[in-house]
């Protein structure tokens, strides 16, 4: 009896499990195919407007995605805003654009500007996103100059940014001033960064020495640097939490707003003091932007104004702990948060044009010589 | 007259019914052969040819150049390099033998090794001219030193749960697959926790005046080397608990009572017993820790890469074809092996096993017998087992209750707070729960059925059996990250069929499915050994009585093998539990996600909530670890 119910169940599930696999796709080529982005007299407000972006953004503390939620809805009592959190990220959008899978989001929320080279470099060039028609974002004006993205295909716009530099203990070591200062004897054995092959403040520190030494010479001031023994560990977490916060050694790369989290959770300061060699910061802008085939293109379009006014600039920027993507003028940040989170004296940042053709050799080249040897 | 006829109706339905199911019953065995092949082809076999055509199609065409590139770059496969880029010139490649062999020199002389330590040591002195291993030995030379470590710590571990009854004996035999459940980050936070500058140990040293000693920094290797120990140690000691409770006692009596002594019998009578089952878990550690990820960059940093993070990165950059080609020469190194491993477990055929196990013996009866050196070299091993495993998986638990300024319950107050006023796109702390144990449970009822055909099938077709047996051990020997990709595009995607379908495999069921296929090996691994040691005459026997071929399975094989099934049971439902890379991707954006999704998710700038909700796995695992257990004990004898 129990044999019977089993062979049947075995049978009888693998013909509706097939049968369920079998799916169809939709309309072709989604509804919006065109590139038509003009303003439309009567914009469609109405409607399911979906948002993928990363996990920090919603599943936090106190991450900003609920509150931007709420406050869109409200502004738009006829939208809903879904969030999505891709496991692959952006990669799993270039890759259903590939395969000519559907896209179920309208908007990307927290692009970097190797994302765009990636999806140039995958799909051809401005690809995946479409080209904005900043005339429909009343508060694009207000983006600080900095924080221009550089896609020569105008598909993103940069809502927040985050400064990388050093996070040191002051009771250790005292702040570098240069990058040079990291090869003294002081700094041995004192320095942990990330893997740039796929952490973002690992891949925007070794940017930061590219830029400071040249194409030709980074490699030479790393082969220095693994001389006086730096370590490279996975990622942000690993190095930060898992080691730094172990005080395993003295000095991490991080970003500059760390002292916000030292104050919110207590933490002694003496270990969490910023570190701008040669009075720079690397920064990291977090860009958005609406994919070609969105089906909410009017929704969309108000989102990403939505992001960028003052209240959510505001929210975002403390939520989200990065620094806001508009001029100070337009955004009120509380006291504290000035206090403890820190502006470099001088951003670097490569814009797409300098990353494009050149990232992947360049991580690659710096990985290979600390691999296998 | 109608009624008769429709009685004659009826009974003839029922009649065919009642041939049908003997048919049924007849061809069940076979029919879940098929339910199996079937399984493995939608989830093992599809996506990864998806990726695997990467590696030898350029643009359609068939090509091997992708391997050539890989197989020619010193960066890869160091000196090798040569030799595959001219295979002819053997008579260079003799000369550049001789001349490295040449350069070798062996001294005595008296050294310190031990770090901290002033005690000289005689030490062989081997002076060779460095040889580049490239990528892939590197990875092969760590793995070696983490087989050995894991075989070293996991066998007294195994030798103390078979020999020895002590208080909690089941339940730390039930916990000793524990650490297989924990995600890598996990691992790394609890191993930093542990072995950090400020982590428990050295706080512990401080305690007696020692410290604070650096022992992550002084050696890394070392270190990731214990931390694979600590995943694998536990594996090779379960696999080999299973087969020393199923050591048939008498024969070692018979070996006593023709004058053997302890040690003799042991040597010649449990070890042979013992030694398909300590190499099986070798096998799965060396390949496990050969495809190592996270734990080598976490705790180990780049300059300790493994095959896997170049694997990992191609994968990123969307560059397929390369990531596809060093994947490929991974998985065919580790079936290679596997097909060697499997052609010396055949020929290890002995008698039938009868159930007479071993008796235990009281680990501490009294204070004279626990001061006898054996017992001291237990308490030995006990406190490096404690400061190995049970010191990371304490110091997370400490984590989680802890943050800068000292105990706390905000962490685990965060996960509450989660729970009642989370938004349905947030992950809940239940819901991961839920279904992390809804998948374990469905994972065990379709990988055992699976494994057990699989056994069944290969044990007993010879030579092509072996094969057969390689080939369904795919799963293990394919990297993670790859079968993830595979996952994705031939299933999640789909696979575009005419007139605008697709066919698609997405939500619990495909995750339930991938569990099991990453969960059946395990099963087979666990019950092959014992299988292929059944005298056949039993099975004939049951046979020549009338039993079906599935009855005599069902009824004479399975009781007999039943130890080794509840041993891959365990597994099954932790590697359901553990597994994280395929099932964040079938998971997608949806609520599906399980413990260990749930602690990624959590990871953000502050990881406080993200330990919490790591400790809840452990402490939800190993409940249920005890339960599973327990329930199993009863099947097994």
């Amino acid at each position: 009896m129990k044999r019977r119910m089993f062979v049947g169940a075995v049978g009888g599930s693998a013909i509706a499990g097939v049968a369920g696999c079998l799916t169809r796709d939709g309309g072709e080529n989604g509804t919006n195919g065109g590139t038509d982005d003009a303003e439309p007299e009567n914009p469609d407000l109405e409607g399911e407007l979906t948002v993928a972006t990363y996990t920090s953004m919603v599943d936090s503390d106190n991450s900003a995605g609920p509150w931007l939620k709420e406050a869109f809805e409200a502004e738009y009592p006829d939208a809903t805003l879904t969030w999505t959190v891709p496991s692959q990220g952006l990669n799993r959008y270039i890759n259903r654009e590939q395969q000519d899978a559907d896209i179920e989001a309208d908007v990307y929320f927290g692009l970097n500007v190797d994302d765009l080279v990636r999806i140039d470099d995958t799909l051809g060039d401005g690809g995946l996103l479409r080209e904005l028609n900043v005339d429909r974002i009343d508060n694009s004006e207000r983006i600080r100059d900095r924080l221009d993205m550089g896609d020569p295909h105008g598909r993103v716009l940069a809502y927040d940014t985050g400064y990388i530099s050093l996070v040191y203990d002051e009771t250790v070591v005292d702040e570098p001033e240069t990058f040079d200062d990291l090869l003294e004897a002081d700094y041995q054995d004192a320095l942990l960064a990330q893997n740039a092959q796929h952490s973002d403040p690992g891949k925007a520190f070794l940017l930061w020495t590219i830029d400071t030494y040249g194409e030709d010479g980074y490699l030479d001031y790393w082969r220095d640097l693994e001389a006086n023994g730096v370590r490279i560990l996975d990622d942000w977490t690993e190095s930060y939490t898992g080691s730094y916060m172990e005080e395993e050694r003295p000095m991490v790369v991080s970003y500059s707003t760390d002292q916000v989290y030292a104050n919110e959770y207590d933490y002694d300061m003496s270990r969490h003091q910023i570190g701008f060699p040669n009075d720079q910061g690397y920064a990291n802008p977090e860009g958005m932007g609406i994919f070609e085939r969105a089906s909410e293109l009017d929704l969309a379009y108000a989102f990403l104004d939505f992001a960028l006014s003052s209240d959510a600039q505001a929210e975002i920027a403390q939520r989200n702990v990065q620094f806001p993507a508009v001029a100070s003028e337009h955004v009120d940040l509380d006291p504290e948060f000035d206090q403890y989170a820190h502006e470099p004296p001088e951003s670097v940042t490569f814009g797409y044009d300098a990353l494009r053709g050149n990232l992947d050799g360049w991580v690659e080249d710096w990985a290979r010589e600390f691999a296998g040897r | 007259m109608a009624r008769s006829r429709a009685f004659e109706r009826w009974s003839r339905v029922r009649a065919g019914a009642t041939a049908a199911r003997d048919r049924l019953e007849h061809h069940a065995l076979w029919l879940t052969a098929l339910a199996t092949a079937a399984v493995l082809a939608v989830m093992l076999y599809l996506p990864v040819g998806v990726v695997f055509a990467h590696a030898i199609l350029d643009e359609g065409r068939l090509t091997l150049s992708q391997f050539a590139d890989v197989l020619t770059d010193p960066f890869y496969v160091g000196v090798l390099a040569d030799l595959f880029a001219e295979p002819l010139a053997v008579r260079e490649h003799v000369v550049d033998v001789v001349g490295w062999l040449a350069a070798v020199s062996v001294s005595i002389s008296v050294e310190t090794p031990i770090p901290g330590l002033d005690v000289p040591v005689p030490w062989l002195r081997v002076v060779a001219p460095d040889v580049r291993t490239g990528l892939f030995g590197f990875t092969a030379y760590q793995a070696a030193l983490s087989t050995v470590a894991s075989v070293l710590l996991g066998l007294p571990a195994a030798y103390v749960l078979a020999n020895y009854e002590f208080r909690g004996r089941k339940t730390l035999r039930s916990l000793t697959i524990l650490p297989f459940v924990l995600p890598g980050i996990m691992v790394a936070v609890g191993f930093y926790a542990m072995f950090g500058r400020a982590g428990t140990l050295n706080e512990l040293l401080g305690i007696v005046g020692f410290g604070p000693y650096s022992f992550i920094e002084a050696n890394p290797l070392a270190i990731v080397i214990v931390a694979h120990a600590f995943y694998n140690a536990p594996l090779v000691a379960r696999i080999t608990v299973a087969a020393w409770e199923s050591v048939d006692v008498r024969t070692v009596e018979t070996a006593r009572s023709l004058g053997a002594s302890p040690r003799r019998a042991f040597r010649d009578v449990v070890v042979p017993q013992l030694l398909p089952a300590v190499l099986t878990g070798a096998l799965l550690t060396f390949i496990f820790t050969f495809m190592t990820f996270p734990i080598v960059l976490a705790l180990g940093g780049l300059q300790l890469a493994t095959v896997e993070v170049w694997i990992y990165d191609r994968v990123r950059q969307l560059a397929y074809g390369e990531a596809a080609t060093l994947a490929a020469l991974e998985t065919l190194l580790s079936l290679g092996l596997t097909y060697a491993y499997l052609r010396y477990e055949s020929a290890q055929t002995g008698l039938a096993r009868a159930t007479s196990a071993p008796s235990r013996q009281p680990l501490f009866p009294d204070l004279q017998t626990a001061l006898s050196p054996r017992r001291l070299a237990i308490i030995g091993y006990g406190l490096v087992a404690l400061v190995v495993f049970a010191g990371p998986m304490g110091s997370l638990v400490v984590g989680s209750l802890t943050d800068g300024s000292g105990l706390t319950l905000r962490h685990f107050a965060f996960l509450l707070e989660r729970q009642f006023e989370g938004e349905s796109y947030q992950t809940l702390p239940v819901v991961a729960i839920r279904n992390s144990l809804l998948f374990g449970v469905a994972t065990l009822v379709v990988a055992l059925p699976m494994g057990v055909v699989v056994s069944t099938v290969t044990v007993r077709a010879g030579r092509g059996g072996k094969i057969v047996d390689t080939l369904a051990m795919v799963p293990l020997a394919v990297s993670g990250v790859v079968f993830g990709i595979g996952l994705l595009q031939g299933l999640v995607f789909g696979i575009p069929l005419p007139g605008g379908w697709r066919f698609q495999v997405t939500g619990a069921v495909a995750i339930v499915a991938a569990h099991a296929v990453a969960a059946y090996p395990f099963v087979t691994r666990n019950v092959s050994p014992l299988l292929s040691n059944l005298d056949p005459a039993l099975v004939e026997s049951a046979r020549a009585l009338g039993a079906s071929r599935y009855r005599a399975l069902v009824d004479v094989e399975l009781p007999l093998v039943a130890s080794g099934i509840v041993a891959g049971a365990a597994f099954a439902f932790a590697i359901s539990i553990g597994e994280f890379s395929s099932t964040v991707i079938l998971t997608g954006g949806g609520d599906t996600y399980t413990m260990p999704v749930a602690v990624e998710r959590y990871l953000g700038r502050r990881s406080g909530p993200a330990i919490a909700m790591g400790a809840v796995l452990l402490f939800v695992t190993a409940a249920s670890f005890v339960v599973v257990d327990r329930v199993g004990g009863r099947f097994e004898r």
